[in-house]
C-alpha cells in the first residue's frame, strides 16, 4: 500500500488522477486519433471493429479490476456483459423506448442487482471456489438467457430493438442508428468509466483490493474487512461489465445467448492476459490485439480455438505480464515473477 | 408409481456415480497438486472418444473401457510434465488459466480429429435389451454402467485404503513435508495422482458414452457439475465429493423429470444455498489455499 496519495501535493491535476502525465498525454492522443478516426477512414466496417474493440476493452478493463487488482478470477465475466445487454434491449423494446440515457442506467443497475446476491455468496468461499463458482453462475445466466425463450427469444436472440436518440441535456446530438454516432458514444462512455475506474483503482480504495491481491491473511491482520472489500471489487467490475453490454446492444442492435457462452468468456480472459493484467490500459491493448486476431484467424482456419487455446498457454508459460510486461523482459533488474 | 421411482432412483445413482468419478478425480489432483484442473472436462470428452474408437475399430465396450483412461493417463502424464511443472511455484491463478486454455486446445483436437457431429457408442448384443424389475423395466446398458461404476469406486477404495501408493497419496496431500520427511518420493506420488485423475477423467468419459452420446463440447456441462461437487463437498475432501456428487446427480436427475429445460438452474440454486449455510461446502476443510 502507498501512501503516496496522502504525501502528493494536490496542485496538479494528474496528480490529483493518481499516475503520470506521460500516461495521461497518451490517453489524450489516444482519445483524439480515435475520435478522428470515422471522419478520415471510409471503410464501415474498419470502424465497427475499432467499436467492437472497445466495448470488449470496457469489458477486459472491468475484468482486470478483479483480477489484476483484486486478485480475484472471473471466468465468464462476459455472462455480465450479457445481462447488461439483455437488460438494456428489454428494458428499451417492452418499457421505454425513448432515453438512450435511461435504459444504460437500468441495464447497469440491474446488472449489479444480479451480481450483489452472487458476489455475496461467492465472496464467502474464498479464492479458488470463487473462481469455480463464476464458471458455475455464468452458465447459469447463460443458460437462462438461452432456454427462457418467451423473455430473450432463445437461440434467436433479442431483435427489433428501436433505435432513440442519443441526447444530451434534452439536445438531440443525433440517432443511435447512425454508425458514427454510435461510436462516438462509445468513445466517450469508455472514456468516463477509464477516468472514473483509475481513479478509483488509485484511491485508498485500490490500495486496499491491492493489499488482499498480495496477502489476504496480512490484510485481514491490519482490519481490513476481506469479504466487504472483495465485494466491493466484485460489484464494480460486474457495473462496468454491465456498462459494456449497454453500449454492447446499442452498437449491435441485437444480442443473443452466443455472447454470454464460455468460449466468449476466455476470450476476454485473454484480452486481459495478452495486454497484462494490473495496468487497467493493457486489456485495451488486449482486445485490439484479440479482436484482430480473431478476425484474421477465423478468415482463414475453421480450428480457431485451438490457436486461441495454444495462445493462452503459452501466454502463461512465457508472458504472465502480457504486452505491458514486454519492456520489463528486456530490463535486466526485474525478474519476470510474480 | 412404482416404475417412475425405480427410474429415478437408478438414474441418479448412474449419474452420481458419473459426478463421484469426476468429483473424486478433481479432488485427488487438487489434494496433491494444488491444481484445479479445468482441462477435466475435455478429458471426459477424449475419453469417451477414445473409447468410440476402440470400438469402431472392432474392439469391445469393456476393452474401451479398459484402453481409453490408461490412453487419457498417458496424455496426463505429458500435460504434467510440459505444463504444471512449470507452475509449480506460481499463483494458482495462472494455472487455472493455463488449463481453461488447455481446454480450448483439447476441445479443439477432438473437433479436428472426430468431426463435430454425435457418435454412438455401439454396445455389445446382451446390453441393448430390458430387464423387468418388478412392475418396472430398465435398460440393461444402465445397470451394467452402474455395475461399472462400482467397481470403479470399489478399486479406487482399495487403492486409496489398502495400498502403499494410495496411502502415501492421502498423506501427502495432509502434510507433503512430512511424508518427504519418511523418504518418500513426494514428487512422484504428485504425478501419479495427476495421472491417477486424469484416467479417472477418461474412465467417467467412457461410461458416460451411452447414457449421453458422445460429442465434442460434452465436457463443458460435466466439468461445470463436477466443480458444483467439489465445491459443495469441501475442496480437497473425497468423502464430501461422494456426498456431494449422489445428492446433486439426485436432485438433477429430479429436476429434470419435471422441469426438464431448467433443471441445472435448481442445480445452481442449490448450490448457492448449501454455501450459503456452509461457505467450505458439506466437509470443507477450512482452509482453501
Amino acid at each position: 500500500m502507498s501512501n503516496m496519495e496522502q504525501a502528493a501535493p494536490r496542485s496538479l491535476i494528474f496528480e490529483r488522477l493518481g499516475g503520470g502525465k506521460a500516461m495521461w498525454i497518451t490517453t489524450a492522443v489516444m482519445v483524439v486519433i480515435l475520435a478522428v478516426l470515422p471522419f478520415i477512414l471510409p471503410n464501415r466496417f474498419y470502424i465497427r471493429l475499432v467499436n467492437e474493440i472497445m466495448i470488449y476493452g470496457l469489458l477486459a478493463m472491468s475484468l482486470d479490476v478483479l483480477l489484476g487488482y483484486t486478485g480475484l478470477l472471473s471466468f465468464m465475466h462476459n455472462a455480465y456483459l450479457g445481462l447488461g445487454a439483455y437488460a438494456t434491449g428489454l428494458f428499451m423494446i417492452h418499457i421505454w423506448p425513448e432515453s438512450i440515457w435511461v435504459a444504460m442506467l437500468v441495464g447497469t443497475v440491474f446488472t449489479m442487482a444480479v451480481a450483489l446476491p452472487v458476489g455475496w455468496v461467492q465472496v464467502r468461499t474464498g479464492g479458488l471456489a470463487f473462481a469455480l463458482l463464476t464458471l458455475a453462475f455464468g452458465m447459469m445466466f447463460y443458460t437462462v438467457a438461452w432456454k427462457w425463450y418467451d423473455l430473450t427469444g432463445g437461440d434467436d436472440g433479442l431483435m427489433g430493438l428501436p433505435q432513440p436518440d442519443i441526447t444530451l441535456f434534452g439536445l438531440k446530438l443525433a440517432s443511435s442508428g447512425n454508425s458514427t454516432a454510435i461510436y462516438l458514444f462509445t468513445l466517450a462512455i469508455l472514456l468516463i468509466c477509464f477516468v472514473f475506474t483509475w481513479r478509483v483503482i488509485h484511491s485508498p480504495l485500490g490500495a486496499v483490493l491491492e493489499a488482499i491481491r498480495e496477502n489476504e491473511e496480512r490484510a485481514s491482520f491490519v482490519g481490513i474487512n476481506v469479504r466487504r472489500y472483495k465485494l466491493i471489487g466484485w460489484m464494480l467490475a460486474c457495473g462496468l461489465a454491465g456498462t459494456a453490454g449497454s453500449i454492447y446492444i446499442l452498437y449491435r442492435g441485437y444480442t443473443g445467448p452466443g455472447v454470454m457462452g464460455a468460449f466468449e468468456g476466455a476470450g476476454v480472459l485473454m484480452m486481459v492476459l495478452l495486454g497484462g493484467m494490473g495496468t487497467l490500459w493493457g486489456p485495451f491493448i488486449g482486445a485490439a490485439l484479440f479482436i484482430v486476431l480473431k478476425d484474421q484467424l477465423s478468415s482463414w482456419t475453421q480450428d480457431w480455438e485451438i490457436f486461441i487455446g495454444a495462445i493462452v498457454i503459452l501466454l502463461v508459460l512465457f508472458l504472465p505480464k502480457g504486452v505491458a510486461g514486454v519492456p520489463a523482459l528486456f530490463n535486466r533488474q526485474s525478474g519476470g515473477e510474480d | 408409481m412404482f416404475a417412475i421411482t425405480v427410474d429415478i432412483i437408478l438414474n441418479s445413482l448412474v449419474l452420481g456415480g458419473i459426478f463421484v468419478i469426476m468429483g473424486v478425480g478433481l479432488n485427488i489432483i487438487y489434494g496433491l497438486n494444488r491444481v484445479m484442473n479445468l482441462a477435466h472436462g475435455a478429458l471426459y470428452a477424449l475419453g469417451a472418444y477414445f473409447g468410440f474408437s476402440v470400438v469402431a475399430v472392432g474392439g469391445n465396450y469393456f476393452l474401451a473401457l479398459l484402453i481409453a483412461p490408461i490412453i487419457v493417463g498417458i496424455l496426463g502424464l505429458v500435460i504434467e510434465r510440459v505444463l504444471i511443472t512449470p507452475m509449480r511455484k506460481r499463483s494458482m491463478i495462472y494455472t487455472l488459466i493455463l488449463t481453461y486454455g488447455l481446454m480450448f486446445v483439447i476441445d479443439g483436437l477432438i473437433k479436428f480429429f472426430w468431426g463435430v457431429e454425435t457418435r454412438f457408442i455401439h454396445l455389445p448384443e446382451f446390453m441393448q435389451g430390458t430387464v423387468s424389475l418388478g412392475s418396472a423395466s430398465y435398460p440393461v446398458f444402465r445397470l451394467v454402467i452402474l455395475i461399472g461404476i462400482a467397481a470403479v469406486v470399489a478399486a479406487l477404495m482399495l487403492l486409496l485404503g489398502r495400498t502403499r501408493l494410495g496411502i502415501n497419496m492421502r498423506a501427502a496431500s495432509e502434510i507433503p513435508e512430512m511424508v518427504s520427511a519418511c523418504g518418500v518420493n513426494v514428487r512422484g506420488v504428485q504425478i501419479s495422482g495427476f495421472v491417477l485423475g486424469c484416467m479417472l477423467a477418461g474412465t467417467a468419459g467412457v461410461l458416460a458414452g451411452p447414457l449421453f452420446t458422445v460429442f465434442p463440447i460434452m465436457g463443458h456441462d460435466m466439468l461445470i457439475s463436477s466443480f458444483v461437487v467439489v465445491v459443495i463437498g469441501g475442496l480437497g475432501s473425497l468423502r464430501g465429493a461422494v456426498i456431494a456428487a449422489l445428492m446433486i446427480g439426485f436432485v438433477q436427475t429430479l429436476a429434470e423429470f419435471f422441469i426438464t429445460e431448467m433443471a441445472m438452474v435448481i442445480v445452481y440454486m442449490l448450490m448457492a444455498l448449501i454455501l450459503v449455510i456452509k461457505p467450505l461446502g458439506i466437509l470443507g476443510e477450512g482452509k482453501f489455499e
